[in-house]
């Protein structure tokens, strides 16, 4: 129906529009999106100062470098000139106007000291590992967490209860650094379970195309990660849904449920089981975000090339760009699984209303 | 000032003493002896340990416990146990604060039982007690030995790493020194950070969280869009920048850094209390009373988050704690041995990791640092309990 061909309803149609503009500005999803708009901005800006106040600049550190192996000053300064597509001297206001152009058109610019490279293949190199190891850690002890939490829940008191209980407060108590190196001292070294050195970087080097050999390789150098962070995440997720179901289970329905005599399993599963979840659901979409943060410590231990190790080199090397890119990155995905998780509880939970906030 | 460098020397003890005779005289002057020596041991013990910044706050706390003894309702004498918790509007400025004192130390009291009767909450007392005086007291009985040992070499050994043997209880690390040494003295510095960062941000987040939720308005929004700002961006990621750009002289900068990063989770969480509490019958009756804005932070709302906000003070000193061993960890930092994460640091560009004789230099620190977040979480996981009754029929 083209308002245009009919004369009379021009009108009303520019009224609905300028109301469903009102709708849309007022409503919760476009000032949700505004805002995290807003905050990737700051965020951005924050980090793009931030990142050039780093003693020493990329040029400098390899003219260090440079006349460390031998060169004169005045030859150096003319190689890294030559070697890097950054100039130390443009004032920095200018290089953030480039820079914000640029990344208004989706350019995130080319890495510094590994010229020719853009930002974008780099993060795109490293990001799929990152998500690889976090995010299959993260399925893998949200789901265990949520299993055991509720049959601890609903056995409280046992002595199993109490030892699950008792590992996993011991679990989520003790860094993620602290599992890895001891999975590194324990089982690499003293009782060589496994090789640390071959279990290094993200797949075996020589393996060709993506066949069952390449998936096979990349699980087993995914291994050591996982372990390290689903053994300590998965503590926290225990307890918390643990506790969580117990407070469900006292809920009247749960009572009435039992009353009309249904199956114990169908009350496990249908009636607790999903009540509790609630809470835990929007803490996983929240955590999502901060599985590109990844780890950096974790990452640097077992050498897996993902997001977190990329920084860190970064920040050794002093790559402007490419820092600024994974901080851009990882806001981005705080930031919308932030709303991930507003929307998710809103749907999930109508109690909760997500106009009243 | 008699403050960290005093820790174990007799100025400290002296230091100790004399703040034991505050609870002490108390004590005595209204004739409860028992808290009143008890309040004097525990002050004479921790000025032994920390001088000023052990003794003054454990005057406060042995005092607040002795006081809460003593306490008597000059109106009502009979009753004065239980009117602990009433609240009396014609009270003076004094009388509200012996009042309250009487409160902290009744809640002490009853924390102390809880902690006591909680197994999981004892072990990580106990556990908690034990890094403190080893790193206080330890130094008394152990010396440090930070020169290389080559005269320690075994022969036929190719290094200088030694497993543990009657002499050495945990071995020797790479330059053939006393690893044990370096446990003892190294937490001083990491637990010393931790607990400055662990003051700033709670104290930050206090102000800023009650600050939001009373004033409301432009105050509000700023703060808030300020800590989502802060938690947006990935903490770890931005502190390795961070510590890069700073020159860190000293510990005490470190602490500041990581404070200016950790307070807006427990700023949200304040802010949403206060918000909670402002709603409550008794403090709507105080603003309709007009009684302004430092009565109603000072009486109303901070005495009913006190709990509340010991427990996140012992969280974010675990959160500074696991940041600082990591940014060692990564070489980021330089900070000066001895310190427990640069013992993991030295572990692993030593190749100690892969050398099966030298696991004690690297296990030994990763144990410290383990026992010791386990020790608080343990420790503010009971807290909560005893605070929070509803969670005691749970874990």
């Amino acid at each position: 129906m083209s308002a245009a061909s009919v004369p009379g309803r021009e009108n009303s149609a520019s009224g609905t529009f300028s109301k469903r503009l009102k709708n849309l500005t007022s409503s919760y999803m476009f000032r949700v999106i505004i805002q995290g708009l807003i905050t990737i901005w700051a965020v951005t800006t924050f980090t793009f100062v931030l990142v050039r106040l780093l003693p020493g600049n990329p040029v400098d550190i390899r003219i260090d470098q440079l006349q460390n192996q031998g060169y004169t000053y005045e030859e150096a300064v003319r190689q890294a000139a030559g070697l890097y597509s950054f100039d130390p001297d443009e004032p920095i206001f200018s290089q953030y106007l480039r820079y914000i152009s640029n990344l208004a058109r989706g350019d995130l610019g080319v890495s510094i000291t590994s010229a020719g490279t853009p930002v974008a293949a780099q993060i795109m190199r490293f990001l799929p590992w990152t998500l690889i190891s976090v995010g299959s850690a993260l399925v893998i002890s949200f789901s265990l967490g949520i299993l055991i939490g509720v049959m601890m829940a609903y056995w409280r008191g046992g002595v199993l209860d109490n030892v699950v209980t008792a590992l996993a407060s011991i679990l989520s108590g003790i860094p993620d650094y602290v599992i890895a190196i001891v999975i590194i001292l324990v089982g690499g070294v003293q009782l060589k379970l496994f090789n640390v050195g071959e279990m290094r970087g993200g797949v075996d080097p020589g393996i060709q195309g993506f066949t069952l050999e390449y998936v096979a390789s990349v699980i087993k150098h995914a291994i050591l990660p996982v372990t390290t962070y689903v053994l300590a995440t998965v503590g926290t997720w225990i307890l918390s849904m643990k506790s969580s179901t117990i407070s469900t289970l006292g809920e009247d329905y749960i009572h009435v449920a039992k009353a009309r005599g249904l199956p114990e399993r169908r009350i496990l599963i249908a009636y607790v089981g999903r009540n509790a979840m609630l809470p835990l659901v929007t803490r996983l979409a929240i955590s999502i975000g901060f599985v590109l943060g990844g780890s950096v410590i974790v990452e640097t231990f077992f050498e897996y090339p993902g997001l977190g190790l990329q920084l860190s080199r970064a920040v050794a090397s002093r790559d402007y760009t490419t820092m600024q890119g994974i901080f851009l990155v990882i806001s981005i995905a705080v930031i919308a699984s932030n709303i991930l998780s507003d929307l998710l509880i809103g749907w999930l939970d109508p109690r909760v209303s997500l106009e009243d906030k | 000032m008699a403050g960290f460098d005093t820790i174990a020397t007799p100025v400290g003890l002296l230091i100790g003493i004399i703040c034991g005779f505050v609870p002490l005289g108390i004590g005595i002057y209204y004739r409860h002896l028992r808290p009143g020596i008890m309040g004097f041991f525990a002050c004479t013990v921790s000025g032994f340990a920390c001088g000023f910044f052990g003794g003054i706050p454990m005057i406060l706390l042995s005092t607040s416990v002795v006081v809460s003894y003593v306490y008597v309702n000059r109106q009502d004498p009979f009753t004065s146990r239980k009117s602990i918790e009433e609240v009396d509007f014609a009270e003076t400025n004094a009388e509200f604060v012996l009042r309250q004192t009487a409160a902290f130390g009744r809640t002490l009291r009853a924390m102390s039982y809880g902690i006591l009767r909680n197994k999981g909450g004892f072990i990580g007392f106990v556990g908690i007690l034990f890094f403190l005086v080893l790193t206080t007291f330890g130094p008394l009985f152990i010396e440090y030995e930070g020169q290389p040992r080559m005269d320690r070499r075994l022969p036929g050994a190719m290094t200088l790493f030694q497993m543990p043997s009657s002499e050495h209880i945990l071995g020797l690390d790479f330059q053939g020194r006393d690893v044990l040494s370096h446990i003892v003295y190294g937490g001083q510095t990491l637990i010393i950070t931790a607990i400055e960062t662990g003051l700033m941000a709670t104290a930050i987040a206090v102000v800023f969280g009650s600050l939001a939720a009373l004033l409301g308005g432009i105050v509000d929004q700023l703060l808030s869009a300020l800590s989502n700002f802060i938690l947006t961006i990935p903490q770890f990621p931005l502190l390795l920048v961070l510590a890069s750009i700073l020159d860190f002289d000293s510990h005490f900068m470190l602490a500041v850094l990581l404070a200016a990063l950790s307070w807006p989770a427990l700023m949200r969480a304040v802010r949403a209390q206060v918000l909670s509490l402002k709603a409550r019958d008794y403090v709507e009756a105080a603003i309709t009373l007009d009684l302004g804005m430092s009565h109603i932070i000072l009486r109303e709302v901070f005495p009913n988050m006190v709990s509340y906000i010991a427990i996140n003070f012992i969280f974010a000193i675990r959160g500074a704690m696991y940041a600082l061993v990591g940014l060692v960890i990564l070489g980021m930092v330089p900070l000066r041995e001895p310190d427990w994460g640069i013992m993991i640091w030295n572990a692993r560009s030593r190749g100690a990791f892969y050398n099966p004789d030298a696991v004690m230099m690297a296990l030994a620190p990763i144990m410290a640092i383990a026992l010791f977040q386990l020790s608080l979480i343990l420790f503010t996981r009971s807290l909560e309990e005893i605070f929070n009754p509803r969670l005691r029929s749970g874990l």
